[in-house]
């Protein structure tokens, strides 16, 4: 009965070419565990960073869903003798999944509150109707919201606001693929390089800041804000001033478009109190970070927010249940904890000293080469996996390729900002492409002129900002 | 505006009351004996039981309020308590209920009743013994929630095909739905991996220093009590509903004729059962070493690698929010440890024993063993083990007896619709009413609590 | 106009069922007919709702879908609905998953524009409220309960207009009693009673209570309006004056033989909330349809 028949032996070469980066990682991942370990390394070392090699590999190509991998990874940790099970089981939860799994839920709660409508009539009363002046408020608008509720919530708030304008100002999407790609990448890297203004950002400056106390390093949130902020100020212009050089879009003015928004917009009911209550809760949330995270931990508070959302029946646990994305938490709790365990296993320390030993000539010739390396190394890793699986997984190692672990820190969660160059770099780009607006190809020819402008202020404002003010 | 306001109140009337015997609860100062920390732990956990038999609030927000609760009355850190929020059995859960919706998707179920009905034939009573053994047995692997899912079509598949309408079949309606609920329910308890939680309470044990209780060695204790079960359950169950169909002729016919359309076995299905296999083989000889979490998410890796289930139906399907809860019953459970809670209740609750007898240690069990019972009838098993088991584990004894009583106990769920989700899914077919529960049920309780209490304390 | 119709079982909601219909004929009104099944505990809620999508392989129908398939068709027999049967139509019985515990029924093969059906799960009165608010209904009709605790829920929460078909008999014969006051909510009132009694084409009793002799100015101002609609309509009625408590009053008048029409109360919902409500007392008592006209 199981002699392979045809057809069984097509389906099985069938799932062998679906799956085979799958395969070919595991082969990898077991040619590795044959080979003796490197000199100074540690065995649990080296075979954490077997499994970093292979979830990489995996993460990259994805043959199987990303939540597999994530078990994936947790599974390695326990076969492979790194930790007992409940050893790896509380490295997987720590505060910065909680903040994520809250922040995710409140994204949800926060887009069915319908805020996007009120958020458009405040730009255009603030821009008019000039396309340069809207671009600039679409950026500085994404990137304000988004330094506080996260990227993907703004990206997905402030979508349908372009989309309205777009198709309000031409019904043929073939003569507005300029408009729509200067508008529709103003959103979405203006939620990137807001999304570094403060911890609550995103979930990966939560899990810098958890790397930051490992090292006796506390950060507090406004003590964030105050050295990043500007930063995020510097960005907004230049961002929108680049995109706005880079892609001509077909008409300067939206009069039409503009004018039928309002007119959309303006039939929203008044506003009631459920919705003012809505606010308010998030404001709380907002001061709760900014003067008890220290405390209560920024996970906690983000919690207590789903928690009086939940409570006050603005959201109903379906809808959170349905909408948010358990697998990134999984994912992330179990990047957190390979994180964890490459720091624990000696693995980051010994990685650390061999890209000081490639580079270390040139770090001691050039002022900011130390610098350059991460921000270029973490950049290229954020555009191919997630940000966050990056800061969990280069963090560890970053932190000790030289003496200022605060600012080496801090740099990597900022490049790990830096998603511009894919569609699938950051959820704020694959929310935009999912538009079907733009191509993917677009993603390159417009991020590039963004990623290397940023890249270049960044190292400038780390070494020259920082070093005069803290 | 107001009328809004109003209506949130008597909705949430339980959460405002929560809220103030909380808040009362607070501003009395802590018994003497226990630790401030200690007394905090205990106002979130009547707070939390509270809200989770009245569910004013959502259960998912009542793990969040536990979870905050300590990290804002100081009990732990943020950190901290996100650690005690996690451990093996809450990858167990996990991995388990993944499971469930990957085993079931398969459409396994129709073999199933094929091979029951060839097993018991065309007798009522025959095939009632036929779904409570092979309820049990199977849910003593893989979590009672999977086989009622997949038990409950053959069933009514049964039931629909023997009268004209629903009067007629209302007591054969019970007989086999009830069969099916309370055969799992029973079976749960045979191996560790039946439920979560006997794997939450094998994780309080090691914690508390226990000796380590293996896989087999589980089976070795809790078998005899399931064995013994069956036929009890049957015999009880058949006295309390006796059906007017004596003979299911027509039914079983229709049900076999709807089983072969199905045509032979697939390559998937092997496959299912395949993995299935070495997922229990994973939970009999590894577990003690990588754990019966990690084992059950290897199996779910497996499935999704394999691609016999996709990703969107498993977060679709998954009850993330049962998971938060657990997970934040466990780490109330823990704190109750920590912070000395549990030893202060379990102290007062023996010399309250005391009073009645000098010689505690029949009270004692049956005072475990019963106020389980009744609890798990009223939160969920995992959540009052999750908080009952340090208790019990406290109150001396032989704790390896308290606490496998408590692990067992648990799944007295007979009761009340809202004691597990078995009860839940075959009153949610609309056939079986709520006050069928205590008819039936309280027969099968003390039932139970005796082959137990023979069990535990001559075997 | 929309109408939303809660049925509960086959034995009880025939009388709501046809008397809904009706009325929503007369008024023109799209209806939507919604069952709301027991509540599922949160523990179990994704366990049972996947093993529902099993039994859906099985063919087995969720429980409550019979009952509005059965109301469907009780529906299109007594000729108040023309469903057309079409061959693109659904295979089996499908449900549409719309958010939460609310399901969109669409039957077997039928279409019907004029009938919606909808499966929920849950606490009554916490169903009606949010699937009125959703839909926007104008009236809820709904079969009486024995429990009052229901009937002072239903007129407190629910944002519509209430009609509650309390021990209707279809071979009796009823009159339409309107009792008419200066409240704001009275010319509406008159407005439904008018159409009402063009749908069943009976009398209508205008009766104005006051708790003195003397009858105010607002009264007298609002009968005479409430006199001429119904002359314009071209309606049987005839107008009394009574004094005495309204609601004893309206309790005798109506009997078991009248369908009560009127207007909801305009008290402040905290008030109504501990004392109750004119509406609340006459609908707890009488033994006959009342609408509350919001």
């Amino acid at each position: 009965m199981l002699g392979f028949s045809q057809r069984s032996l097509a389906n099985l070469l069938f799932w062998v070419t679906q799956k085979k980066w799958f395969l070919i990682s595991l082969l990898v991942g077991t040619a590795l565990f044959l080979l003796p370990t490197p000199n100074g390394l540690t065995l649990e070392g080296y075979r954490i960073i077997i499994i970093v090699i292979t979830a990489l590999m995996m993460i990259i190509t994805e043959p199987i869903p990303l939540p597999a991998i994530a078990i994936y990874i947790l599974v390695m940790e326990v076969f492979l003798g790194i930790g007992s099970p409940e050893e790896i089981s509380h490295s997987f939860m720590n505060d910065a999944v909680f903040f994520i799994m809250g922040s995710l839920m409140l994204a949800v709660a926060i887009v069915q509150q319908g805020w996007d409508k009120r958020i458009a009539l405040g730009i255009i009363r603030l821009t008019g109707n000039k396309t340069n002046n809207i671009v600039f408020g679409f950026t500085a608008i994404s990137a304000i919201l988004s330094s506080f509720i996260g990227e993907h919530t703004v990206a997905a708030l402030m979508l349908p606001i372009a989309m309205t304008l777009i198709k309000y100002t031409s019904k043929d999407s073939e003569k507005v693929t300029g408009l729509s790609a200067v508008l529709l990448f103003a959103i979405a890297y203006g939620a990137l390089i807001g999304s570094i203004g403060t911890p609550s950002g995103g979930g990966r400056n939560v899990i810098m800041m958890a790397y930051l106390k490992d090292h006796g390093l506390s950060i507090s949130y406004l003590g964030w804000m105050m050295k990043v902020y500007p930063l995020v100020l510097i960005l907004i212009p230049i961002v929108s001033w680049i995109l706005q050089k880079s892609i001509v879009p077909e008409y300067l003015r939206l009069d039409t478009g503009v004018r039928k928004l309002v007119v959309q917009v303006s039939k929203l009911p008044e506003l009631t109190g459920r919705n003012t209550i809505a606010v308010f809760i998030f404001f709380l949330v907002f001061l709760g970070w900014v003067f008890l995270s220290e405390s209560l931990g920024l996970g906690t508070i983000a919690l207590s927010g789903v928690l009086l959302y939940l409570i006050a029946g603005f959201v109903k646990w379906e809808d959170l249940s349905r909408n948010t994305h358990w697998g990134v938490i999984i994912l992330f709790g179990a990047t957190i904890s390979l994180g964890a365990n490459i720091k624990n296993t000696g693995a980051a320390l010994w990685l650390a000293n061999q890209v000081i030993n490639v580079f270390g000539s040139i770090m001691d010739i050039f002022p900011f080469a130390t610098d350059t390396i991460i921000v270029i190394m973490t950049t290229i890793l954020a555009n191919v996996l997630s940000s966050s699986a990056t800061v969990a997984v280069l963090g560890p190692i970053t932190l000790n390729l030289g003496s200022d672990a605060l600012h080496l820190g801090m740099v990597t969660a900022i490049a790990s900002a830096f998603g511009f160059f894919t569609a699938v770099a950051a959820p704020a780009c694959t929310i935009v492409y999912s538009s079907g607006l733009v191509n993917a190809k677009d993603f390159l020819k417009a991020g590039w002129k963004v990623g290397v402008v940023s890249i270049i202020i960044v190292i400038l404002y780390a070494n020259t900002f920082w070093s005069i003010f803290f | 505006m107001l009328n809004t306001f109003i209506y949130w109140l008597t909705q949430k009337r339980w959460l405002v009351f929560a809220i103030i015997v909380g808040i009362l609860m607070y501003n009395i100062s802590a018994p003497a004996g226990l630790s401030i920390e200690g007394y905090r732990t205990l106002i979130i956990v009547v707070m939390a039981i509270i809200l989770i038999i009245f569910e004013p609030i959502p259960l998912p927000a009542v793990a969040m309020m536990i979870l905050i609760m300590q990290v804002l009355l100081g009990i732990d850190t943020p950190n901290g308590v996100a650690k005690s929020f996690m451990s093996d059995a809450v990858f167990f859960i996990m991995g388990s209920l993944m499971l469930a919706v990957a085993i079931i998707s398969q459409g396994l179920d129709s073999r199933l009743a094929l091979g029951i009905i060839k097993l018991t034939g065309n007798k009522t009573w025959k095939i009632v013994i036929g779904f409570i053994a092979i309820s049990a047995f199977l849910s003593s692997f893989i979590g009672e929630h999977t086989v009622t899912a997949m038990m409950m079509p053959v069933g009514l598949t049964l039931i629909k095909n023997s009268g004209v309408d629903n009067r007629s079949t209302a007591k054969l309606a019970g007989l086999i739905l009830f069969s099916i609920a309370y055969g799992s329910a029973m079976g749960s308890i045979g191996t560790p991996s039946g439920g979560g939680r006997n794997v939450i309470m094998l994780g309080y044990m090691k914690e508390f220093g226990v000796v380590n209780i293996s896989y087999l060695q589980w089976m070795k204790y809790a078998y005899p009590i399931l064995l013994l079960e069956i036929p009890l359950a049957a015999l009880i169950l058949w006295y309390t509903f006796k059906p007017s169909q004596l003979i299911l002729d027509s039914a079983v016919r229709k049900l076999k004729i709807h089983v072969t359309k199905r045509g032979s076995v697939s390559g998937n299905e092997i496959l299912t059962i395949l993995i299935f296999v070495f997922v229990f083989l994973g939970w009999v000889f590894f577990s003690s070493k990588v754990g019966l979490g990690i084992i059950a998410l290897i199996g779910v890796f497996l499935y999704m690698s394999f691609g016999l289930i996709r990703w969107e139906d498993l977060n679709r399907n998954t009850n993330w929010g049962v998971i938060i809860l657990f997970g934040a019953a466990v780490s109330l459970g823990l704190h109750m440890k920590d912070t000395g809670a549990a030893f202060w209740v379990a102290d007062t609750a023996i010399n309250w024993m005391k009073m009645i007898s000098d010689d505690v240690s029949i009270i004692r069990w049956f005072v475990a063993v019963v106020l389980t019972g009744l609890l798990t009838n009223l939160l969920s098993n995992a959540a009052t083990v999750a908080v009952i088991g340090p208790i019990v584990l406290n109150m001396g004894g032989d704790t390896l007896v308290m606490g496998f009583s408590t692990a067992i106990a648990s799944a007295f769920a007979y009761l009340t619709v809202v004691a597990s989700p078995t009860c839940m899914i075959i009153h949610s077919s609309g056939l079986v009413d709520k006050s069928d529960y205590l008819r039936a049920g309280w027969k099968m309780f003390i039932m139970s609590v005796f082959v137990l209490f023979f069990i535990s304390n001559f075997w | 106009m929309k109408f939303l119709i809660a049925v509960g079982s086959k034995e009880f909601s025939e009388p709501t069922l046809r008397v809904g219909l009706q009325v929503a004929k007369a008024f023109k009104a799209a209806v939507t007919i919604v069952y709301a099944g027991p509540k599922i505990s949160e523990f179990s809620t994704s366990q049972v709702r996947f093993t529902q999508e099993r039994m859906e392989e099985w063919e087995f129908d969720r429980p409550g879908v019979e009952v509005l398939e059965w109301a469907f068709n009780f529906l299109a027999e007594n000729d108040y609905i023309t469903p057309t049967s079409i061959e693109a139509g659904f295979p089996k019985n499908t449900l549409v998953q719309t958010g939460g515990n609310r399901c969109e029924v669409y039957l077997q093969g039928t279409i019907c524009k004029d009938v919606n059906l909808i499966l929920r799960n849950g606490d009554i009165i916490a169903e009606l409220r949010d699937e009125v608010r959703r839909g926007g209904y104008d009236v809820t009709i709904i079969g009486g309960s024995q429990k009052r605790r229901m009937a002072h829920d239903l007129i407190q929460y629910i944002n519509s207009s209430i009609f509650v078909v309390n021990k209707y008999d279809q071979h009796q014969d009823y009159n339409l009693l309107l009792p008419v006051d200066d409240s704001t909510h009275t010319p509406k009132a008159v407005q439904y009673g008018a159409r009402v009694a063009q749908a069943f084409d009976v009398k209508v009793n205008l009766i104005t209570v006051s708790k003195t002799d003397s009858f105010g100015e607002g009264y007298t101002k609002a009968s005479q309006l409430a006199s001429k609609m119904m002359r314009r309509a071209g309606i049987a009625h005839e107008h009394r004056f009574e004094t005495g408590d309204p609601v004893d009053v309206i309790k005798k008048t109506a009997g078991d033989n009248h369908i009560v029409v009127m207007g909801a109360s305009t008290k402040n919902p905290l008030f109504k909330f501990f004392t109750g409500s004119k509406p609340l007392k006459v609908m707890e008592d009488c033994l006959c349809p009342i609408l509350i006209v919001k």
